[in-house]
């Protein structure tokens, strides 16, 4: 086709870029000749907001970082406080924890399995995988009264302890989700020939992309790179459960919802391990609400259900940090966006967009 | 024609020239009550049923089991501003609305509803004249794109084009088929010859053709390509809003009840079957495709377009002219 192609602006309202993402792509004919990303639509100044409260107050504001993956940003940012105050938490916390992570893995990933199925124009996906989604936010919200935000962690523990029976409640919903992601989402989308030819062969990043971009997590391991903080640099209690690394090798879309389903089994496989070996003890350890942070340098890797998150915070002695910055793993991945648009469908560009599962909060921060 | 049966019946009680006028009026009322009923029952089916697979509840609060939600929305949507971007051509963009809704009504005036004498319109040529009526509507779409003068309305008029004929092609030739096993293209003798046989066991691949090629001329879901709310926002309705989407949606439920009674009357034989009154096989008939085709639409994603072009020009046209060529072949011998 000759002649210019037409520029169209996606976003930042729109509803398929998942919050306030804006594209702007360059098309001709049904090509995306080249397409940019601008964020900063949500930016609220998080890292800022570090500098003016107390550790302890600063965890809802952590919350609203990845808003569909709140309780993984929570337990970061309790360890790298506790890292830098060289508190040593109890056993039974570092349990608690960590089966708090993979069910709000679960969560970010079911979320992320729903919209993908939504943005190919299969609504009733997406509401099938809030249905899943909606189990497991009843446990949170017994456990610490929150949903969304929960707020369960402060620095040295959580608020609560599990409550009477919880663990059966808790078997009993990832079970049923086990069951629901091994037959009725095969039915409805990795089994679905109409899924397989929509989210096949598109979207290709290669492991030169992803390594140049620094993509993490999942979008990174569905490119055959065998890569999870978990395994490689086990926190919390991951050096006591028996888990592996999922990979895919295709490195297209379908390869990238396919790691996600797998790490929902996976991470069932987790929480139940984790769920039968939990010790009994305290919650917290006394620390006082407001404390001095001994002044240094503290980095602290997590493996969110995104990606790799960091937290990279500078203290002063004082009672509030002096400097915090975060490394939040969608931001990366859509840095390597435009590189995987290049040459693409208008109508794969969406498909490919919800693939790298962005979110805003922690993008824009 | 219903208008001639109202006619003989009140024959009796009135002189001719105040008849004409009675049942006269009486017809336009009938219509006005399918026009009006039929988009808010299909409406109200629609939504109950995607809510049972979605397990949602649907409509619950209007009425007895939310029946009267659609008609409160309809009402709704009347009273809507008028909203009319400053670029957008008005001419075209106030007149397609209106255009093509008339063209779906007159679709569901030329189907029989049940028996012999319930149609609105009948016609010897009826089949052909349908295809007429379908062939229009990516005219409309694109004169409506066009005018509403905005990229994603633009994107999705082209889609919708290229869909459309890729499609009427297929259908061109199912009806091409229907008139050479059946020996008329008139729908109410296409019925009767099936009292025996059905179409669709002569005709299983056309049959297929027409299922899912119809549903890609309707552009529902999976097909709804054009309108794709995910990729561009509404398509080639992006600009319209209030009464004028609504008329939009009115005519979107009238086509698919209008499929669906094609689909029941061309392949399953229509009022023929045993034991049961004609008229309630007629409906069963195509409720059965009725909830076939919504059930599609809230259980499949949808393909690409080009994806969706190959699918039409590399297998839906050469088989139902493979199924053509077969039924000639055993006409001839």
């Amino acid at each position: 086709m000759e002649g210019k192609g037409i520029e169209l602006n996606v976003g930042p309202v729109h509803p398929a870029t998942h919050g306030v993402l804006k594209l702007v792509a360059d098309i001709e004919g049904d090509t995306v000749k080249n397409a940019k990303v601008e964020i900063g639509f949500l930016h609220r100044g998080k890292e800022k907001i570090a500098e003016l409260r107390y550790f302890n107050s600063y965890f809802p504001i952590v919350d609203k970082l990845d808003y569909v993956g709140a309780l993984n940003w929570e337990i970061l940012w309790a360890s790298t406080v506790e890292k830098a105050m060289n508190l040593e938490i109890n056993d039974r916390v570092k349990y608690i924890r960590a089966v708090m992570a993979e069910i709000q893995r679960i969560m970010s990933h079911l979320v992320y399995i729903g919209s993908f199925g939504q943005d190919l124009g299969n609504l009733t996906f997406f509401i099938w995988a809030l249905r899943e989604r909606e189990l497991l936010m009843d446990i949170v919200e017994e456990i610490s009264g929150g949903r969304l935000a929960p707020m369960y962690n402060r620095v040295g523990g959580v608020f609560y302890d599990f409550t009477d029976g919880i663990a059966d409640k808790i078997n009993a919903a990832i079970s049923k989700i086990e069951e629901k992601v091994k037959k009725e989402y095969k039915a409805m989308t990795y089994g679905n020939s109409l899924f397989i030819m929509r989210s096949k062969g598109i979207g290709f990043m290669s492991q030169k992309v992803i390594k140049e971009n620094g993509v993490t997590g999942p979008n990174m391991r569905a490119s055959g790179i065998k890569r999870d903080l978990r395994k490689d640099e086990p926190y919390l209690v991951y050096d006591k459960v028996d888990f592996e690394i999922i990979t895919e090798n295709d490195s297209d879309v379908y390869a990238r919802f396919m790691v996600r389903v797998r790490e929902i089994l996976e991470s069932i496989k987790i929480i139940r391990q984790l769920l039968k070996d939990m010790p009994r003890g305290d919650t917290k350890i006394s620390a006082p609400w407001i404390m001095k942070v001994p002044a240094g340098y503290t980095l602290v890797r997590h493996e969110m259900s995104k990606g790799e998150g960091a937290m990279f915070l500078v203290t002063d002695g004082g009672l509030k940090p002096y400097r915090l910055k975060i490394r939040s793993p969608s931001f990366y991945s859509l840095q390597a966006l435009p590189l995987v648009l290049e040459g693409c469908k208008v109508a794969d560009a969406f498909v490919i967009t919800a693939s790298m599962d962005p979110v805003m909060g922690e993008v824009d921060r | 024609m219903i208008f001639n049966e109202i006619y003989s019946m009140l024959a009796y009680y009135l002189p001719p020239k105040a008849n004409l006028i009675a049942s006269a009026l009486a017809t336009f009322v009938l219509v006005l009550i399918v026009l009006i009923a039929t988009p808010i029952i299909l409406g109200w089916v629609d939504r109950k049923f995607s809510a049972r697979i979605q397990s949602r509840y649907g409509p619950i609060y209007v009425g007895k089991f939310g029946l009267l939600q659609n008609f409160a929305d309809v009402i709704k949507l009347m009273g809507k501003n008028f909203v009319t971007n400053q670029h957008v051509d008005r001419f075209s963009y106030n007149l397609i609305p209106v255009l093509s809704s008339v063209l779906s009504f007159l679709l569901i005036a030329l189907l029989p509803f049940g028996a012999p004498s319930l149609t609105f319109i009948s016609l010897p040529y009826s089949l052909l004249f349908i295809y007429i009526l379908l062939a229009f509507s990516p005219l409309l779409i694109i004169i409506a794109s066009w005018g509403e003068n905005n990229k994603f309305a633009v994107l999705g008029g082209f889609r919708s084009a290229a869909q459309i004929t890729t499609y009427e092609l297929a259908l061109i030739v199912t009806f091409i088929s229907i008139g050479m096993v059946n020996g008329s293209y008139d729908i109410i003798n296409v019925i009767a010859s099936q009292s025996l046989i059905w179409n669709i066991l002569y005709l299983p691949l056309t049959a297929i053709v027409f299922f899912i090629g119809s549903i890609a001329v309707i552009e529902r879901a999976p097909f709804d390509l054009p309108e794709s709310s995910q990729e561009l926002q509404a398509g080639w309705r992006i600009e319209y809003s209030g009464l004028k989407y609504g008329l939009f949606m009115i005519g979107d439920y009238v086509k698919l009840l209008a499929v669906s009674i094609l689909f029941a009357s061309l392949f399953l034989g229509g009022w023929s079957g045993a034991f049961l009154p004609g008229i309630i096989w007629f409906w069963i008939k195509t409720v059965v495709v009725l909830m076939l085709l919504m059930s599609l639409r809230w259980s499949l994603g949808r393909p690409r377009i080009d994806q969706l072009l190959s699918i039409g020009w590399k297998w839906l046209l050469p088989l139902s002219v493979l199924n053509l060529i077969i039924v000639g072949m055993v006409m001839l011998i």
